[in-house]
Order: structure tokens, then C-alpha cells, then sequence
């Protein structure tokens, strides 16, 4: 199998795989880094996105071969201490009910604020439009991420 | 040493419509390690250092069970919460009946729980008061310790242990006066939050073993015929097994299993015409007929002479779609099982794994993982029994994991209806009241037994929650049920069970007569909540009319009822009592564009709940399910299930669309009735059915037109 080297939260990786499998499986099942979700894949449920650079990608639509050589950010790689603005602003603002969908909102958030520092509602609907929430915790995303716009 | 056993039991709630069991055992039994932790029962574990462990019964899918069980534990047992850690019960011993559903997790576990903890927060005094040689009277407990506030001194429940292990269990432990409760009734932010929003929250699907393989299963009645060559030829691919729910294709990875399974050619001898526009169609003819309909409650008798209004209200099937589909890691060896898996049954799991591979349900464990979501469909164990047999078949631990399009084709689907709705008025007040429901019942779990079938109407009343149980007084009121089955599709509970079709139908159409009447949707309600007993029993359910004009006034308060909106907005208004408990109004406020910006159509740009649920144990909790509800609602004004040859056409979030977050309402508020009484109510299904008729009822104010039929179709 083919080999490919990219760098994940800092650190340099190199993994042999398909050269079509997503980026969502190599964190998952190769690096052990689950807090990247699957949840539709084909890119419109939102729960697998990460960083790439300062964007945001949905890591199912993104396969190894495309991965390799560029630099990632997962939600375990956000902050050492879970003390991201985002991060922050979801706890104190008591956004997550299950949850699961959640680390998708949180890295697209990053991505929006790394691009647009004070986000209106309809930049952040915009934005955020693209995830699902079963849960229904919109309106406590939308109140987050304002605050996390303001703590960044 | 004293080992004493007692039993904690709370009653069922409701017949075979909810198939879950929530009878509850815990069991009390004393620990002889004088030197090890105390162990009172199987809720609470205090070690040595002071480290208290709470076990959470009920499984947590966000409705945050695991801060609010908690919360009573902690609260009764005066532990520091701060510092209380969490672990999640499997079946076993003490646990016999594990399952969360039916909004009663709270309710269901409130007097067992409080029970617990006061026995452990007994036997701590008294060890304390022992070593004191003080009257147990004199000393309080705070902050996981006690005191002696006399002559100032305090044990922590560590020093305890030791000591307290060697008591008798009590009985009948006294609790707490409600007012001496000092965390239930605060806002309390979520104990998992951190470990969500660092990604450390373990879900089903994160679950992982040393060896463990993969699997994706193409899932089928019976192979006409399968050629799996391809599909072992795909990288990764390990092995090609058949199980009884389908094909499954095994892989070193996820990826190299979902890709073999692309490459695997199989057809299904499955001969289902099933097709959900003739079941409509039967629906209505159904419940049009007087054939095979069964009365659930007739009061008054209704005048050959009186003349009415129809009307037809319609609901389709509908899917749960939790964003983590279904799941199941699962390891056969030595013949054992063992399981982790994101339910709200564990002990069904257990019970129908062990009957799958035959073996003893105690050589089944089974790991409670947190769940992506849950809504009712993780309720069955469907996806755990296929994971083991995959396993057994495979001699190594193995992943199944449903993709988001198998997650929707093997739903257990939430029932379409036909309501027909009939009321006659006099003098501007309803004078008779005819609703005939049509439905299919869940049958997942196989045909109702032949008990459940002796007294057919207290059967289907179960399933008519929000028709039988209207709580208007009408001199005549006749309600009744038709079955359509449905033995080809799987149905299945729901979130708010049965009652969100019934409350649309019914709320819905109180306001047309409101309309009918000229009069204002409020004070009609109100009117038509007075002049009879405010308390009344209706098959097995309690209203109470008072309890409901309480939340309607409040509501209506709050919400600004009757006052000037800005252009183009208007209010919509619905109430319910959810299974006889939770009494619940909602205001909507609504504009409706005339070109639909968004999926949704229309603009929901506030919510007013107000909740009377009894006991308030988190407000904070409740706050976040009425946002949940009302998302969950309307998600059902843009989505259906629709079937073809038995199956459903739907795919993923595309087809079957959910409300995002340009279409949720801006404001989403909750008022709460003061905390009363002696038990918490549920509140994660009576925050569902009220939230369609009320934003309905506004559309109808908006644009003078009747939505009587689901998804909404403003140009139809």
C-alpha cells in the first residue's frame, strides 16, 4: 500500500493506505483520534470537519492522497488544556446536549472566526448552515460563538 | 456482620405501547471489607480518600440524565458535587431492568435514588455519631461530610468508610424535607461538557479493543443470489460473512469495509409491495369508516341533529436519524459476549444477544456507551444482535456500523396517521367533539401479547395519548382508534411516542373551531378549561385543568398574548398534557415570507414554552430540552419517510432534510411553574407535541391557511 505524510495537531504523521480512503478514517481507525465524527459521508452532515491550515474541510470528502503533505487540526488538537475560546464558549454558554455532532460545529466556528474575527447571525448561519444538530442546540451555538468572537 | 438485602421497586407506567420496561431494582446490600470502600448499594461507592462514584442507570443521549441523576444522588447523600465522579450501570446483579424512555427517567428514578442515598448518608452518620458518642441527632452532613457542630467537629465520608461499611443497610431510609434539597432545583451545566468539547466524550462508535476488525453489512430478508469475489478482492477487505440481517463485508478498516461492500453483488428475494401513498390513502378510508373502530372514550351523547365541521389531518412516516447511526462493537469468545453499544435498553440487549447466540444473558456484558442521539430508536437491540452474530462468525472483535443511508433504509419508523376530526358548535362554544384516529402501533417487538389484547380500548388508548385524554370540557366527546397495520415496515417508539400526531390533530383543529367561533385561540381555551372538575381521570391518565390554565396564562403572559407585533408576525398558540403529567402551553411567533428563504419556508422567530413538570430537578436541562423539542418539531414540518416496493426512499440528510441552524428560531424560551410537589415529571417527550400545532395555529393567522397535512406545503 501507498504511504502518506501529513502533519495532524502538530505532529508529523505517515500512514499506509487505499490511496481513496478519507482522511475521516485514517484519524478514526489508523490514529485513534476519534473525536472526528462520521455521520453521513458524503459531506452535508458537517460532524467530520476539521482544519486544514485555517479552514475548514469536511475530513470524509478528503482522501489520504489529497490529505498528504498539508497540515490538519482536529478538536483533540484545539487547545492543551480545552481552554479554546470556542472550547470555552460551548461550555459556558451549555451548548452540547448529546454532543456528538458538536466537534464539527466547534472546528467550522474556528474557521469562521479565523476569517471573519466578529461574525453577524446570518455570517454565522452562513457558516454553521452546512452541519446537523438532531439535538437542536442552534440557538446556544449562535449565542457561543458570539461569545467566543469576543474572548478571541 | 449484618448483610441485609431490600428492595427498591417503583411501578410501571404504561402498557405494551411503550416497550419499555422502567421498573427499577436496586438492590441494598452491605460490603464485609471493613477496609475497603463503602459500598452501601449499587448507586454509590465512596472510597477511603473521599472519592465518591455515582453509577448513572439511565443512558445519555442528551437529555442530560447524567447530570441530573447525579444531581439527585449528590444532593440526598450531602456528597461534594464538585468532586462526585460518574460511572455508567450495566446489566448485571443490581441492575436488572436498565432502560431509558418514555420521559421518566427522572420521575422513575427519584424516590429510588433519593432512597439510596439517604440509606448511605444514614449509615455515615451513625458511623460518625459512633465514634463521637454523640446523639446521631445532633450531627448534619455537608459537602461529603459530617459535622458535630457542638463541639466543631467534622469526618469526612472518607474517614467513614471503614466504619460505616460494618452497618446494617436501613429500610426506609429518611429522606430530605424537600425544602432542606439545596442542588435540585439550581442550574446545573452538564457533567460531560469538557470531555464533549475536547473530543473525549465516548461514543458507540468510538469504541475500540485491541485485534478489533470492521464491518459493514448490506442488509436483506434472504439472498437470491450473492457473488462476493469482488468484494474480497478490495484492499483491507479480511472476509465476506452472512448473518441473518444481511451480507457482511469485513475489513482491516472502516473504509476497506464500506468499499467491499460497494463491490458486492447480491440480490434479495424480498417481495414487499409495501407503499406508502396507498397506506395514506388506507389511513383515511379507515378512519372514515365506522368498521373495526374502537371507542376510547365516549361522554355525553352526540345529537343526530347537530350539524359540524370536518376536517382530515394527516402525519407521515417519519425516521429518527441521530447523527451517530446505529452501531455496535461486539466480542464472541469462549462463549461469552461482550458488547459496547450506544442504547437506551441494555438489559434487552443482553436478553436478545444471549437468545441470538444461546447462551446465558449473564455471559453477556454489556458496555453502556454515550449515544449520538437516541430519539426511541436506540431502544431496540437490532443493531447489537447482528454485531454479535458478525463477531461470533468472525472469531475477532468487530465494529458494524450502519452508513447514514443504512441508518435510514432499517428505521423503525415513526408511524403515519389520518386523523378525522369532527365538532359541532352552539352558541359559539363546541357542543361535540368526534376524533378518529387511525394508526399503526409499534411492532418492532414482535405482535402485542394476547393480555395486552383482552381490553382492546385501554390497548389502544396507550397508543391515543392527545386524543382521548383532550382536556376540554365538551358536553359530547367521542374518541376512537382504527389499526392499519403495517407487517412489512418496522415501526417503532419515538420521541413523545405517539402524541405527536395526536396533538397536532387535536390542537390544530380546537383552534379552527376557535376561528369558527370568532373567537380569540386563548379565551376559548381557557373557557372550554372551566366549569367542570379541574382534576379528572380518563383511562388511566390524570388531568388537571387548573395545572393547565395555569401554563396557558403564563404563556400567554410572557409571550405578550394579544399585544402589537411587528408587520408581518403572528402568534400561534397549543397546550397538552403529555401521558397525564408534564402540562405544557406554547406560543409561537411566526412571519411568513412570501418567498421561502431557507428550508423550513417559514420564519419561527420565538418560542414561549410554559412547563409545569412538577419537581424542577435541573432548570438549566429543561431549558436545553425545550430548545431540543422544538427543533425536533419542526424538523417534522420539512421531512417525511415515504416507501416504494417496501422501501423507504430516503437516503440521507439531503432527501430527508432537518432543520439547521439558519432555520431555528431565534428566541426559544422557558418558563417554568415554580417547582411543586413531591415528583419530578418528564420533560424530554412533552416538549415535542405542542410546537407544530402552535406554529401551525400561527401560519393559519399569518396567511388564512389551514396546514392539515405534513411535511407543510405552503403553496399546495
Amino acid at each position: 500500500m501507498p504511504s502518506f505524510s501529513f502533519t495532524v495537531n502538530g505532529r508529523r504523521r505517515t500512514v499506509q493506505a487505499d490511496a481513496d480512503t478519507p482522511l475521516l478514517w485514517i484519524l478514526r481507525d489508523t490514529l485513534g483520534l476519534r473525536g472526528t465524527k462520521y455521520g453521513c459521508g458524503v459531506g452535508i452532515c458537517g460532524a467530520c470537519t476539521v482544519l486544514e491550515g485555517k479552514e475548514s474541510v469536511r475530513s470524509c470528502q478528503t482522501t489520504v492522497t489529497e490529505a498528504a503533505g498539508k497540515t490538519f487540526t482536529t478538536i483533540e488538537g484545539l487547545s492543551a488544556d480545552g481552554n479554546h475560546p470556542c472550547q470555552r464558549a460551548w461550555i459556558d454558554e451549555d451548548v452540547s446536549q448529546c454532543g456528538y455532532c458538536q466537534a464539527g460545529f466547534i472546528m467550522e466556528t474556528c474557521a469562521l472566526l479565523a476569517r471573519k474575527p466578529h461574525p453577524n447571525d446570518a455570517d454565522i448561519d452562513q457558516a454553521l448552515d452546512g452541519h446537523v444538530c438532531r439535538c437542536g442546540t442552534y440557538s446556544r451555538m449562535r449565542r457561543a460563538v458570539h461569545r467566543a468572537a469576543k474572548t478571541t | 456482620m449484618t448483610t441485609r438485602r431490600a428492595f427498591l421497586k417503583t411501578s410501571v407506567v404504561a402498557g405494551a405501547a411503550l416497550v419499555v420496561g422502567v421498573t427499577w431494582d436496586g438492590e441494598l446490600f452491605a460490603i464485609d471489607k471493613p477496609s475497603a470502600a463503602f459500598i452501601p448499594n449499587g448507586w454509590i461507592r465512596i472510597e477511603p480518600t473521599g472519592k465518591t462514584i455515582l453509577t448513572i442507570g439511565k443512558s445519555e443521549m442528551g437529555q442530560g440524565v447524567r447530570t441530573s441523576l447525579a444531581m439527585i444522588l449528590a444532593d440526598e447523600l450531602d456528597a461534594d458535587w464538585s468532586g462526585v465522579e460518574l460511572k455508567q450501570a450495566s446489566p448485571g446483579p443490581n441492575f436488572k431492568r436498565l432502560g431509558t424512555g418514555g420521559s421518566w427517567s427522572i420521575g422513575g428514578s427519584w424516590t429510588p435514588l433519593r432512597n439510596a442515598a439517604a440509606a448511605a448518608r444514614t449509615m455515615l452518620v451513625d458511623a460518625a455519631a459512633a465514634r463521637w458518642g454523640v446523639d446521631r441527632a445532633t450531627c448534619t452532613t455537608s459537602g461529603g461530610a459530617v459535622r458535630h457542630e457542638a463541639s466543631g467537629r467534622k469526618l469526612t465520608y472518607g474517614e467513614l468508610t471503614a466504619n460505616a461499611a460494618k452497618l446494617p443497610v436501613p429500610d426506609k431510609p429518611v429522606l430530605k424535607a424537600m425544602s432542606a434539597l439545596t442542588l435540585v432545583g439550581t442550574p446545573q451545566s452538564r457533567r460531560d461538557a469538557q470531555d464533549i468539547v475536547i473530543g473525549n466524550a465516548g461514543y458507540g462508535i468510538d469504541a475500540h479493543v485491541p485485534g478489533m476488525v470492521y464491518a459493514s453489512i448490506e442488509r436483506g430478508k434472504k439472498v437470491k443470489h450473492l457473488d462476493s469475489a469482488a468484494a474480497r478482492r478490495v484492499t483491507g477487505v479480511i472476509d465476506v460473512v452472512t448473518v441473518p440481517s444481511g451480507v457482511a463485508i469485513i475489513g482491516e478498516n472502516t473504509w476497506a469495509a464500506m468499499k467491499g461492500r460497494h463491490s458486492l453483488v447480491v440480490e434479495w428475494d424480498d417481495a414487499s409491495t409495501f407503499n406508502s401513498d396507498d397506506h395514506m390513502k388506507a389511513l383515511q378510508a379507515a378512519a372514515a369508516a365506522k368498521e373495526k373502530v374502537t371507542v376510547t372514550r365516549s361522554e355525553g351523547s352526540i345529537a343526530e341533529t347537530l350539524t359540524g365541521i370536518d376536517a382530515t389531518y394527516e402525519y407521515p412516516f417519519n425516521v429518527h436519524a441521530p447523527v451517530e447511526p446505529m452501531n455496535c462493537l461486539a466480542s464472541v469468545r469462549d462463549g461469552k459476549c461482550e458488547l459496547w453499544v450506544p442504547t437506551q435498553a441494555p438489559n434487552r440487549v443482553q436478553e436478545r444477544v444471549a437468545a441470538a447466540l444461546g447462551i446465558k444473558p449473564d455471559d453477556v456484558q454489556v458496555n453502556v456507551t454515550l449515544l449520538g442521539g437516541g430519539f426511541g430508536r436506540r431502544l431496540n437491540a437490532d443493531y447489537a444482535v447482528e454485531a454479535a452474530q458478525v463477531a461470533r462468525a468472525v472469531g475477532k472483535p468487530v465494529q458494524v456500523l450502519w452508513t447514514r443511508k443504512d441508518d435510514m433504509a432499517h428505521g423503525h419508523f415513526h408511524m403515519a396517521a389520518v386523523h378525522k376530526m369532527w365538532g359541532a358548535m352552539e352558541d359559539g362554544k363546541p357542543a361535540a367533539w368526534r376524533h378518529t384516529y387511525a394508526t399503526t402501533y409499534h411492532n418492532v417487538n414482535g405482535p402485542p401479547e394476547p393480555e395486552e389484547l383482552k381490553d382492546l380500548a385501554a390497548f389502544y388508548r396507550e397508543i391515543s395519548w392527545g386524543v382521548f385524554d383532550i382536556p376540554y370540557v365538551i358536553p359530547a366527546i367521542e374518541t376512537s382508534f382504527v389499526d392499519v397495520e403495517t407487517p412489512s415496515i418496522s415501526i417503532g417508539p419515538w420521541r413523545s411516542v405517539y402524541a405527536a400526531s395526536s396533538v397536532f390533530a387535536r390542537e390544530s383543529f380546537i383552534d379552527e373551531l376557535a376561528h369558527a367561533a370568532k373567537r380569540d385561540p386563548l379565551e376559548f381555551r381557557l373557557s372550554l378549561l372551566d366549569g367542570a372538575k379541574d382534576v379528572f381521570k380518563v383511562g388511566s391518565l390524570t388531568i388537571d385543568r387548573s395545572r393547565l390554565r395555569r401554563v396557558l396564562k403564563l404563556a400567554a403572559e410572557k409571550s405578550g398574548w394579544g399585544t402589537p407585533l411587528p408587520e408581518g408576525r403572528v402568534r400561534g398558540l397549543a397546550c397538552n398534557v403529555y401521558d397525564g403529567e408534564t402540562h405544557t402551553a406554547y406560543v409561537a411567533e411566526v412571519s411568513v415570507p412570501k418567498t421561502p428563504q431557507h428550508g423550513l419556508g417559514i420564519v419561527v422567530h420565538r418560542i414561549v414554552a410554559a412547563i409545569d413538570c412538577g419537581v424542577v430537578v435541573n432548570p438549566r436541562g429543561i431549558a436545553q430540552q425545550v430548545e431540543s423539542g422544538a427543533v425536533w418539531a419542526l424538523s417534522n414540518l420539512m421531512n417525511q419517510i415515504t416507501f416504494a416496493n417496501g422501501r423507504a426512499q430516503q437516503t440521507s440528510y439531503t432527501d430527508f432534510p432537518v432543520l439547521r441552524m439558519s432555520d431555528c428560531p431565534t428566541v426559544i424560551e422557558t418558563y417554568l411553574v415554580p417547582s411543586h410537589g413531591e415528583q419530578p415529571l418528564g420533560i424530554g417527550e412533552p416538549v415535542v407535541p405542542p410546537v407544530i400545532p402552535a406554529v401551525l395555529n400561527a401560519v393559519f393567522a399569518a396567511t388564512g391557511k389551514r396546514i392539515r397535512r405534513l411535511p407543510m406545503r405552503l403553496d399546495a
